[in-house]
């Protein structure tokens, strides 16, 4: 039952993004661009990481949609009849080959779940599992980990976003209101 | 309340009521979830970055049921860079004050308060909320800002 759901799932992603790229209109790519977020979010919780998975549901299918939105309410929709955008074959090749070498990775990855895996024999995960609660006080390891044991890379994190986020409010500002 | 297109060119906007009462009614149950995912991230799997995007979520479902202009009036160009900027403070006084204290970086039992690691680290995802719900509100008003120059030609 649960392989049967993770299998629909993963040829639901693959099928989205497929959609996402091939798509000649432009609102229906971002649609199905934000359907894809959300499988990929579902597909995290498959892999016990909710917090990934929320933030996935948020930022991807949520807000980057209507950014997306947004921005193309600026553009013209492309004229014809077609639906489906031409593929260049130059482009089709370099983009399979590229997938192909990224996906050798793949299987220098542990099975899922695998007793084995770096993640269950790692002596800093262990530690962390072990003395989270009574060292920080809170239940969710994720947390104590974000806030407390790597909480100077969270700070560096924080400021990367401020630093970032102001950058880009003050460029566009500027472009907005001259 | 949304009079933001009148005798203007169109925009994406469409002044739609049943849009506007269901943005009026589910918004205090977002913004409430929103916290609560804040406030529960200790607990369960949530947090600052996750509940301040649901909370900045709010912004833009006001936006897209009253006018993004309209509601950009309402909220003011200071508010998303001072929450960010509150928020990046915050952050770093939380955690410089052990060492103050004598402690080292985040070091939160240097504060001398009962449970102050657990409340510190609330404090943390707070203030990681607020830099979160601010750049998201900055950045849809800045992206959808514009739109009334254009939207003549665009339509």
């Amino acid at each position: 039952m649960n392989e049967a759901l993770e299998i629909a799932l993963l040829v639901f992603v693959v099928g989205s993004a497929l959609v996402t790229a091939l798509l000649r209109d432009v609102l229906g790519s971002i649609i199905a661009f934000s359907a894809y977020s959300l499988g990929i979010s579902i597909v995290w919780v498959f892999l016990r990481a909710p917090d990934v998975g929320l933030t996935e549901a948020a930022v991807g299918a949520g807000v980057i949609t209507v950014l997306f939105l947004l921005t193309i309410a600026k553009t013209v929709r492309p004229t014809g009849e077609r639906t489906v955008e031409r593929v260049n074959p130059g482009a089709l090749i370099i983009t399979i080959a590229f997938v192909a070498v990224l996906s050798t990775t793949v299987f220098a990855l542990p099975p899922v779940g695998s007793s084995e895996s770096a993640v269950v024999t790692d002596n800093v995960t262990n530690y962390y599992l072990e003395n989270a609660y009574t060292e920080t006080e809170v239940n969710n390891v994720v947390t104590a980990v974000l806030a407390a044991y790597r909480g100077f890379d969270t700070l560096g994190e924080a400021v990367v976003v401020y630093s970032a986020g102001v950058g880009i409010l003050l460029v566009l500002q500027k472009e907005v209101f001259e | 309340m949304s009079d933001s297109t009148d005798e203007r060119t169109p925009t994406p906007y469409v002044e739609s009521p049943i849009i506007m009462a269901t943005v009026r009614i589910i918004t205090p149950f977002v913004f409430t979830f929103g916290l609560f995912v804040m406030f529960h991230g200790a607990d369960s799997s949530g947090g600052g970055f996750q509940g301040g995007v649901i909370v900045g979520t709010i912004v833009l479902m006001l936006g897209m049921a009253f006018g993004i202009e309209t509601t950009r009036n309402w909220v003011g160009p200071k508010l998303p860079v001072g929450l960010v900027g509150s928020g990046v403070l915050a952050f770093i006084l939380i955690g410089t004050g052990p060492v103050l204290l004598g402690g080292s970086f985040l070091e939160y039992h240097a504060y001398e308060i009962h449970h102050a690691s657990k409340y510190g680290i609330e404090l943390v995802e707070l203030a990681i909320g607020l830099i979160v719900s601010g750049i998201v509100t900055g950045l849809f008003f800045v992206i959808a800002s514009g739109m009334e120059d254009n939207g003549g030609e665009t339509a």
